[in-house]
């Protein structure tokens, strides 16, 4: 209901957005949703024309295994206890570097200020930016799971894993979003988000290290609940007080 | 900027006797304990440095709160004080809970639910810190600084929980996290003086810190607010 | 802890812990009194400045006001 007052009232329909096309619905919630999904579906075609920021992800991520390989001397004893932990410092290095460009790059080209225009409930422009960021992130997954699984001969492929990884980035790409925005609009913003991020940050990924350990090992699954609960707890909550809070860190 | 007011002035020299007093009984009147030895004595200001720590913590997420809500600069000032003093005690709370643990536990460092929470909260106020000497708009970095204390108060809690259930499923063999496995004492009568005055004094010493600090943060506002009047 | 009957003799590490405690609240002390001299000096000549009203020597004053 909230959108469509706000629209009404705190913007004159003046700009033309590829998001104004979808407010013109008259239902609010399905209203909020086409919003949403205008501000991913910009995000994604534009990043399927350019490729740039999901080829450096990838190679990335590959260069993080790489060094962790003769980093950590990856043999078949260590792998078991420390797969979990390559594979989220690579997601959560890799999660960074696409968090921080795909706001920049709304920021420099002016993008920012034009949603910010359009006349669409903020929120709708978080939830758009949190789908596309956990979409690069989970085709970044995508690729280093069967890559990871060829080169050490661990299957990755379990159901319970699968879970952990999409909690886990939600979490991640949730706060990391609403960060990221912040942080593009300081001077020091490239070095800021890793900084901003990775405390707050703490809690996800060590429940998700663990989960995942759980997982691999084949642990009972008794032992592995209270993690994956507490991805949930975080998930939900962290979602919840961007969707408060966003309002302010974009507002002019 | 109007002269320190007399109430602050007497409650500096409270603050400073209060401190006295309390090295005093920490040091001193205190029985030592039988097994830790004269270390133990550290556990006195340990307590107090992280209580004040743990208040400024509270403080800090409730004002960012009471900032996004009211929109009220003066609540930005108290924020910031309630940081920076928090992260000054909760620097020597770790300090001080790693030279005790150095002759108790064998180690510097443990991984203790509460010892890593409170290293974790130092960091999230150094990003913070970093944070807001990124923004020049006054608005804007009071904002940005809410919200950013309003998660870390948040996420706290929450890496306590994750650090205690790590513990909990694996149990460490060095170092027991859990202070009831070495270390642990019974207090008393003279410590548990020694341990309740210096409570009361690093609350005092909180007030008086806080209140020195805000005002540095009015005028550092107005001096912010100045300039900007001059440039144009 | 191998010697249980006799309290093995940690007093050093009790000095260090206070003299850190008292250090780290001196700098801090310090820090407080600095920033906010600081300050005091700022305003005092921002005031100045005011009351002169836009005299040409602004671009002058202001690398002094800027710290």
């Amino acid at each position: 209901m909230d959108t469509e007052e706000r629209s009404a009232g705190d913007r004159p329909l003046t700009i033309k957005t590829p998001a104004q096309i979808s407010s013109a619905a008259p239902r609010p919630l399905s209203n909020f949703l086409k919003a949403t999904l205008a501000v991913t579906w910009k995000d994604l075609a534009a990043e399927f024309r350019s490729r740039e920021l999901f080829s450096a992800m990838l190679v990335f991520s590959l260069l993080v295994i790489l060094i962790f390989n003769f980093a950590l001397e990856l043999d078949i004893k260590t792998r078991q206890s420390v797969t979990s932990g390559v594979l989220w410092v690579t997601f959560a290095f890799a999660g960074t570097l696409g968090l921080n460009r795909s706001m920049a790059v709304e920021k420099d080209r002016g993008c920012l200020d034009g949603l910010l225009l359009a006349p669409v409930d903020r929120a709708a422009i978080y939830f758009g930016k949190v789908i596309s960021n956990l979409a690069f992130m989970l085709i970044v997954e995508a690729f280093v799971l069967p890559v990871y699984s060829f080169l050490y001969n661990v299957n990755l492929f379990k159901a319970g894993l699968l879970l952990v990884i999409l909690l886990g980035s939600i979490g991640y790409t949730a706060v990391g979003t609403l960060l990221s925005s912040m942080a593009v609009q300081t001077r020091t913003r490239d070095v800021l988000l890793p900084i901003l991020l990775f405390p707050v940050a703490v809690p996800v990924l060590i429940a998700a290290v663990k989960a995942s350990g759980g997982f691999l090992t084949g642990d009972d699954f008794a032992n592995i609940l209270p993690w994956v609960n507490l991805l949930i707890v975080y998930d939900v909550i962290f979602i919840a007080i961007a969707f408060m809070v966003f309002d302010y860190v974009v507002e002019e | 900027m109007e002269p320190k007011p007399i109430a602050l002035k007497v409650l500096d020299v409270i603050s400073i006797i209060l401190l006295g007093v309390a090295t005093y009984l920490a040091l001193v009147f205190a029985p030592t304990e039988a097994v830790m030895g004269q270390v133990q004595r550290v556990f006195y200001f340990h307590i107090g440095t992280a209580w004040v720590g743990l208040l400024g913590f509270l403080l800090a997420a409730g004002t960012g709160v009471a900032y996004l809500v009211t929109k009220d600069a003066k609540w930005d000032i108290i924020e910031v004080a309630a940081v920076e003093i928090s992260l000054v005690f909760f620097l020597i709370t770790i300090i001080l809970g790693s030279i005790w643990a150095r002759p108790v536990w064998n180690t510097w460092w443990t991984w203790d639910p509460r010892l890593t929470t409170a290293a974790i909260t130092e960091l999230i106020y150094i990003a913070y810190f970093m944070l807001r000497e990124g923004i020049e708009d006054p608005d804007r970095r009071a904002r940005f600084g809410a919200v950013y204390t309003l998660i870390g108060g948040v996420s706290a809690p929450i890496t306590f929980m994750v650090i205690r259930l790590f513990r909990t499923i694996h149990p460490v063999i060095i170092g027991s996290g859990d202070p009831g496995a070495q270390g642990t004492f019974a207090m008393t009568g003279g410590m548990k003086v020694a341990f309740f005055f210096a409570l009361f004094t690093f609350t005092v010493v909180f007030v008086d810190l806080f209140w020195n600090r805000i005002r540095m943060g009015n005028l550092a506002a107005k001096v912010e607010q100045l300039k900007l009047n001059v440039m144009q | 802890m191998f010697f249980q009957e006799t309290p093995p003799d940690t007093s050093i590490y009790m000095i260090a812990g206070y003299a850190v405690f008292f250090i780290v609240m001196a700098v801090y002390l310090l820090s407080l009194f600095i920033r906010s001299r600081n300050l005091k000096r700022d305003l005092t000549v921002l005031e100045d400045m005011q009351k002169e009203g836009n005299k040409p020597m602004k671009t002058k004053q202001k690398s002094v006001t800027q710290k």
